[in-house]
């Protein structure tokens, strides 16, 4: 018989491990079948409660009845472990597809190898990575990829305080109503839109701030003039150590209006001092400054070892064509922080847009506001998120704002990321 | 391209994996069903045919308690008792009785959560709603006659007694005998007012009153004197919102008064630990606390004093909130009998005693209530007063609502002087789209 490689992937579609029969590897044949069984099995069995779980989400919420003085507790269908079981089946029956396709594009490949009268099995260490992958690819399978899917799908569910909440009440798929809700419902829409442009102008100014403040600081200390260097940086990279949980909590009485020491300073050169944590502007400009205590260091750091980088010779060059300081800024010294910094200054913005400590510690999210739902004057989407699920159990909408931050930041990312010059050259570096 | 045994074995491999995670996770789905009811049905017989006679709690049980560790005496004391009486183990884990119930939400149907917790009254509505915790039947008729009307009312929804109550709080004013005139404090909100115009002095930081006023816990005594209420119907009914009614806009008018003539400070900046310290360092004359700060202010004042709220200038009392706090059994527990018997025996009148004595908590049990060493007590007397004088805060599920939106109005009202009639208009109006937006 001559060997047929589409005879061999006809064999495989119509039953996994055929093809690999008709090849002749009669070991990987049985390995296929079997697995092809167990899949067809598992799929059926045990799997497709599961996975009609994953559609229903439950039919019958859990409730008592009474039985003579005792209220026996009738266990229902709790719809968010249905969820998870459901994903988790999902996942298992997509490995099964996955091994079905491999199976027919293997019974092909060795069929081709065999018509073209090669070695049947050519033991190649280009496979030993896939056995080390195996593993590995479970662990992502499982430990990242289902909770992101579990998360994403509950956008689409009315998981929500306080009428579907299981296991008494069930939850049902919604579609996109949550997001219909969140943009078109008033209530949530303002909240949205007001706390996502505070978000971006937040993100921008801490960025911002935090760079150019750290840059200025690693120069001023660098200067030739400076004295006792080692303690203006250790002055300075003091704020960073401290745990953000101490410093900022102590900040938020430091810049209490009435018993503050910093308004109490002020009134003693006669001042009225400033509404720093009750003003909605006030609120704004404090979050953004005591962010610039704590995140000038991290910049200052780095941009010090970038400055040793620099050679020397380039000054040198400047100074005999009689370079002012400013040029030699201008073209020498900036053009090589910015390359080596660029990178880090997206994951500094993209990190700002979630800074989670410095808005919930220092203010919570307040002066509270009569515009908002749930959220106040200085809370990021993050943070609204996080009172969104903690506090008011509104999971639904919580998830609905977590993908479109992850969606904002993924292509914010992505696109800057690519447009740097780091990116572009970055044989420069090699 | 070539293909090889070992690809085949990665594949092989991960299929073994992978039967290996789905098998172990319907085992689950399986077994956890089961067991949660097998114990149920187990205990249910026995204690049927046994009406009126001894309980028995599951063989084999072990428990979980949740109570906060300041007072973890307490519990430690039942702990032993309970071993004692039925060889039951009880396991003491830190959940404090303002988060319990949330948390009760996400870990009782998860099997991790505690078996009996103590909880606040407010947030019972949720756990219902929920279906987290079980009715407190074997115990109803007891429970029922031993502590006071409205302690019972406040973990009563639809006729269903769910806790096990242990003691009551409210909110009252404690004051510094020292620095009030005639060692009197004054009686009206008339008389509290010309005491701060002579007080108060921003420079030494001294005041005469000062309460939490951006928060609608502590200022909800205003309102409620007024004649404002959050919910119709005794806080049952959420499509009654009573936050802009007349009452509540003159209350809220009265509210703004303050801020120019007793305490000139923004919401934001009066906190719990600075009314504390002022408190204690003899600046602040007036401090309006609940009975959990009462030893903490007697170390800290040598002359201590408290007092029900000033009355208004309406001539009505204010009408504080007050929560009833109370053992909550979990609805998934493995073992329900064992449970109750040790909510039962926690909240037992021996161990409300030991409270009152230990921590100052005031009993909802009325013998301890009525006993010579609480209503002689300078200070859970008074608290017990004000607690019948007092709102208990509504308890069904919409209160979120109340909660999610108090500040922002109340801030409003006293830090930016906002026109009162509008402000209780759009607070209404908030209460109303929050409870249609988390629908």
């Amino acid at each position: 018989m001559k060997p047929n490689a589409t005879v061999a992937g006809w064999l495989s579609v119509l039953c996994a491990g055929l093809g690999q029969w008709y090849n002749r590897q009669y070991a990987k044949a049985v390995m296929f079948l079997i697995i092809h069984v167990a899949g067809i099995y598992l799929a059926l069995g045990p799997l497709l409660p599961q996975l009609k779980g994953l559609v229903t989400l439950g039919v019958k919420g859990q409730h008592f009845e009474k039985v003579g003085k005792i209220n026996k507790l009738v266990p229902g269908d709790h719809s968010v472990f249905m969820m998870i079981y459901g994903v988790l089946a999902a996942l298992v029956v997509v490995l099964f597809v996955l091994s079905y396709i491999l199976n027919i594009r293997d019974a092909v490949v060795v069929g081709r190898r065999l018509e073209q009268g090669r070695y049947r099995d050519a033991a190649s260490s280009s496979a030993f990575p896939w056995l080390l992958l195996a593993i590995p690819f479970l662990g992502v399978l499982f430990f990242t990829i289902m909770p992101i899917v579990f998360t994403s799908l509950i956008a689409f569910t009315n998981y929500a305080s306080p009428n579907h909440i299981p296991p008494k009440n069930l939850v049902d798929w919604v579609g996109f109503a949550t997001f219909d809700k969140l943009f078109n419902m008033n209530v949530w829409s303002s909240t949205f839109t007001g706390v996502l442009t505070w978000t971006i102008i937040w993100a921008i100014l801490a960025t911002v701030t935090c760079y150019f403040g750290g840059i200025l600081v690693a120069l001023l200390i660098n200067q030739k003039g400076i004295k006792f260097k080692g303690f203006w940086r250790m002055l300075f990279i003091i704020p960073y150590a401290i745990p953000q949980f101490v410093s900022l909590l102590i900040m938020r009485n430091i810049l209490n209006d009435k018993f503050g020491p910093l308004n109490s300073y002020f009134r003693a050169f006669g001042l009225n001092g400033l509404p720093w944590l009750n003003d909605p502007f006030w609120a704004k400009v404090s979050v953004i400054v005591v962010n610039m205590w704590i995140g000038i260091p991290v910049t200052m750091v780095l941009v010090m070892g970038i400055l040793t980088t620099i050679p020397n010779d380039l000054y040198e060059a400047a100074d005999v064509d009689g370079a002012s300081p400013w040029m030699k800024f201008r073209n020498i010294t900036m053009p090589y922080v910015l390359f080596a910094t660029a990178p880090i200054l997206i994951t500094q913005f993209v990190g700002n847009i979630n800074n989670f400590n410095v808005i919930y510690l220092l203010t919570g999210g307040a002066p509270a506001t009569m515009k908002y739902n749930n959220a106040g004057e200085t809370d990021l989407l993050v943070t609204w998120l996080y009172k969104l699920t903690l506090d008011f159990n509104q999971y639904n909408i919580a998830a609905a704002v977590a993908i479109l931050i992850f969606l904002f930041i993924a292509t914010f990312a992505i696109i800057l990321f690519r447009r740097t010059r780091s990116f572009k050259e970055e044989d420069m570096i090699q | 391209m070539k293909k090889s045994k070992l690809l085949m074995m990665a594949l092989v491999l991960t299929m073994v994996f992978v039967l290996a995670a789905c098998g172990k996770s319907s085992n689950n789905e399986a077994s956890s069903s089961p067991s949660a009811s097998a114990p149920a049905t187990e205990s249910t017989a026995p204690s049927e045919s046994a009406e009126d006679e001894e309980v028995v709690p599951e063989a084999g049980a072990k428990l979980v308690v949740w109570y906060s560790a300041s007072e973890r005496a307490l519990v430690d004391a039942a702990i032993a008792e309970f071993k004692g009486k039925y060889g039951i183990d009880v396991e003491y884990q830190d959940v404090g009785p303002d988060k319990s119930i949330e948390k009760m939400i996400t870990d009782g149907p998860a099997g991790v959560g505690a078996d009996v917790f103590l909880a606040v009254h407010d947030r019972l509505g949720s756990a219902v709603q929920a279906g987290v915790v079980l009715p407190n039947d074997l115990h109803e008729d007891v429970s029922k006659a031993n502590n006071s009307a409205k302690s019972v009312d406040a973990f009563t929804i639809d006729g269903v007694l769910y806790g096990y109550p242990m003691s009551v709080e409210t909110t009252a004013v404690f004051y510094n005998k020292d620095l009030v005139p005639n060692g009197e404090a004054p009686k009206t909100w008339d008389e509290v007012i010309s005491f701060a115009k002579d007080f108060n002095n921003e420079k030494d930081s001294k005041y005469a009153y000062m309460w939490e006023a951006g928060n609608g816990y502590w200022s909800w005594g205003f309102f409620g004197g007024y004649g404002a209420y959050v919910f119709g119907d005794n806080g049952a009914n959420a499509s009654d919102i009573g936050l802009n009614n007349a009452g509540a806009v003159e209350a809220a008018k009265f509210f703004q008064s303050l801020k120019g003539q007793v305490l000139n400070i923004n919401s934001g900046d009066i906190k719990g630990d600075i009314k504390t310290s002022l408190f204690t360092s003899g600046k602040l004359a007036m401090n309006v606390s609940g009975p959990w700060q009462t030893q903490e202010f007697k170390d800290g004042v040598a002359n201590l004093g408290l007092m029900e709220f000033p009355t208004l200038p309406n001539g009505k009392a204010m009408m504080p909130f007050s929560g009833v706090k109370g053992f909550l059994v979990n609805a998934n527990t493995q073992y329900p009998i064992a449970a109750k018997l040790f909510a039962e025996l926690v909240s037992s009148e021996k161990y409300q005693v030991e409270n009152f004595k230990d921590f100052g908590s005031l009993p909802s049990n009325t013998v301890v209530a009525e006993s010579a060493e609480v209503s002689n007590d300078a200070f859970a007397s008074v608290f017990l007063k004000q607690f019948d004088n007092s709102t208990p805060m509504p308890k069904i599920s919409e209160m979120n609502a109340y909660w999610s939106t108090q500040e922002a109005a109340l801030a409003s009202l006293w830090n930016d002087n906002s026109d009162a009639q509008k402000t209780m208009d759009d607070w209404a109006t908030k209460v109303k789209d929050a409870i249609a937006s988390s629908q």
